[in-house]
């Protein structure tokens, strides 16, 4: 049972700031990723978590005790880096074992941590060989072992994957999340990749220029975005026209829905995914461009009221649609709600 | 492509050029050196006969070159010391606390190289002869001088060393781990350092055996010096000596370059 808190922590690297006033809370056994571009503060947040850098101000609290000034030694953590940092002189065994042995462990208690690590992370055959002689995906298996074999009171991973060809990443990463719900250590994952984190966190924090942009469930984070720049890092964002409609709604590509996060003032436009939009054979605008991925296909269409979108229809049904096609778009009717932005309407 | 098998030609005859340029006074060494004819008859008549080792065993069995090849020996394992104690921590500390401070230290340790030998003997000599005779007096006060010429090159194959197996992060990963600092320094970065360390030891060595310099201004009996006494008696034996000086300092390089490679580090990325 361990929470973890990060409260008011601010970071500056001479001039550059890291972390402005971050604030991040979370629940005992919770996976939650930290995710942004780079450069948005979210790996020195979790260095600052694991006691590498130390914050200018706010405090790190575990269980409500204040760690803030423990060296990286005495917090108990497990952590897992992006390039494996496997210790080169010791076989992949040898590695798992090193953080009992620091723990003064008993060579029996040793032997059964380090099997039952080795077996949950199917090392087995690779157990005795050195890390020049592992693959990417292997090495970082070993990695995760040796995080997780001194049972620590939190998970801390580091760009994990990236490193790691697409298809070891997404076992990889699913392999991540079943041990984690296995042992329930409360975890905390960074990442650049909204794939990675919306496949696998309980809740996802979306970080730009040292900021929290929101702290959501993934579902959430896609479907109700706080705010420009999270609706544009999350998924593909359309941002049409929108105008005022009778009880505070909003007139959105023909149809009336509810508008959230209204901010600024005029002029207005509607965040609107690329599948919320339904295309119609006939109508004003054009196809400029299609591209087949397999159970979607993606239209780039070109609207003289609209402007440009992009909208994911089903392949069945869009069979035949081909660029320089008539079309008509509108939004789909199961669509009740948009984000609307008002004002500003760049990123942030 | 006229141009292009000319150009490689020339490149050709470039290089036979410069390997003529070593080889055929190294041959000319080696054929006065070893073989047991008179300088006047080393002609090409003469190029399979009389082949003898005789100078050099009488060379190396020569007591004063016996105990000069120890001293400097001795040097050199003193200067290396001297060395790891001064630059061990030194780098290690470097990488992992303070990486912006590298190329500071690279310039710094390069000091030594700036000043000329005679300028620093001359310098140290003026100074301690007042403060500390004994200290001059002694053959060992030559460790400090080599320990301090070879600080650019040891500095830079111990830097090499510990950036080539990501110091930092497995520092990291060590502490993340509970592992306290000795325990890092002793079972991490150490172990994987050896290469660095045999490395940096080789060059050191090979240093102090082709060093003339330092120890003849300070009348020191080293073998570099004590060659050259041992030429002016047996010409052909301090010859081949010196051959044989050369030839296992190549060898002692050959293995630093091995050693170097099979850690993943370029020769050329180390400034030699």
């Amino acid at each position: 049972m361990t929470t973890v808190e990060l409260r008011n922590v601010h970071k500056t690297f001479g001039q550059t700031l890291a972390l402005a006033d971050f604030s991040l809370s979370i629940a005992s056994g919770e996976l939650v990723c930290l995710l942004g571009p780079s450069g948005c503060g979210k790996t020195t947040a979790l260095r600052i978590l694991a006691g590498f850098e130390r914050a200018d101000g706010g405090t790190v609290t575990i269980d409500g005790t204040d760690i803030s000034s423990d060296p990286p030694e005495r917090r108990g953590f497990g952590m897992v880096f992006q390039d494996y940092s496997l210790f080169p002189n010791m076989t992949a065994r040898q590695n798992i074992e090193f953080g009992l042995k620091v723990q003064r462990r008993s060579a029996d208690e040793r032997a059964e941590i380090v099997d039952r690590m080795i077996d949950v992370t199917a090392l087995g055959e690779h157990a005795s060989k050195f890390p020049h002689q592992l693959s990417g995906g292997q090495k970082q298996r070993v990695a995760l072992a040796r995080a997780i074999a001194t049972s620590p009171r939190v998970l801390l991973l580091d760009e994990p994957l990236s490193a790691l060809d697409a298809k070891v990443r997404e076992s990889l990463r699913d392999e991540i999340r079943r041990l984690q719900l296995e042992i329930g250590v409360t975890t905390i994952f960074v990442t650049h990749d909204q794939h990675e984190a919306l496949a696998i966190s309980d809740r996802v924090g979306v970080m730009s220029d040292g900021r929290l942009e929101q702290l959501a469930p993934p579902r959430e984070l896609y479907e109700s975005p706080a705010n420009a720049f999270v609706a544009s890092f999350i998924g593909t964002a359309n941002r049409v026209p929108a105008s005022p409609d009778a009880g505070g709604r909003w007139r959105v590509l023909g149809r009336s829905v509810e508008g959230v996060g209204t901010v600024g003032s005029a002029p207005v436009v509607a965040v609107v995914r690329p599948e919320q939009i339904a295309v119609e054979r006939t109508g004003p605008g054009r196809i400029m461009t299609t591209s087949f991925l397999g159970p979607i296909t993606r239209l780039g269409i070109a609207d003289p009221e609209v402007g440009e979108v992009i909208a994911d229809v089903m392949s069945v049904d869009a069979d035949g649609l081909r660029p320089g096609d008539d079309v008509r778009i509108r939004l789909r009717d199961d669509v009740e709600r948009t984000l609307i932005l008002k004002g500003d309407t760049h990123e942030r | 492509m006229k141009s292009s098998r000319a150009m490689s030609i020339l490149k050709w005859a470039f290089l036979v050029l410069i390997a003529m340029y070593f080889a055929v006074p190294m041959l000319a060494m080696a054929r006065f050196a070893f073989q047991n004819v008179p300088t006047v008859l080393l002609t090409s008549d003469t190029l399979l006969t009389g082949w003898s080792l005789g100078g050099l065993w009488s060379a190396l069995s020569n007591p004063k070159v016996v105990s000069a090849t120890w001293i400097s020996l001795w040097i050199a394992v003193f200067a290396i010391a001297m060395n790891f104690l001064l630059l061990v921590p030194l780098a290690i500390v470097t990488e992992v606390r303070s990486p912006r401070m590298r190329p500071v230290l690279t310039a710094l340790t390069l000091v030594p190289w700036v000043v000329p030998p005679v300028a620093l003997v001359v310098g140290v000599s003026a100074t301690f002869r007042a403060a500390a005779p004994w200290f001059l007096a002694n053959t060992l006060c030559l460790v400090p001088f080599y320990a301090l010429w070879a600080m650019p090159f040891t500095y830079r194959v111990l830097d090499n060393g510990l950036q080539a197996m990501g110091a930092r992060t497995l520092f990291e990963a060590a502490r993340g781990l509970g592992a306290p600092l000795w325990t890092v320094i002793l079972r991490v970065i150490m172990p994987n350092m050896r290469a660095a360390l045999v490395a940096a030891a080789m060059l050191t060595t090979a240093l102090v055996l082709g060093e003339y310099a330092f120890a003849s201004l300070l009348l020191k009996s080293t073998l570099p010096t004590q060659m050259l006494v041992y030429a002016g008696g047996d010409p052909r034996g301090g010859l081949a000596l010196a051959l044989f000086v050369l030839v296992v300092t190549a060898v002692c390089l050959g293995i630093v370059v091995r050693l170097m490679r099979k850690r993943g580090v370029s020769l050329p990325t180390t400034g030699f």
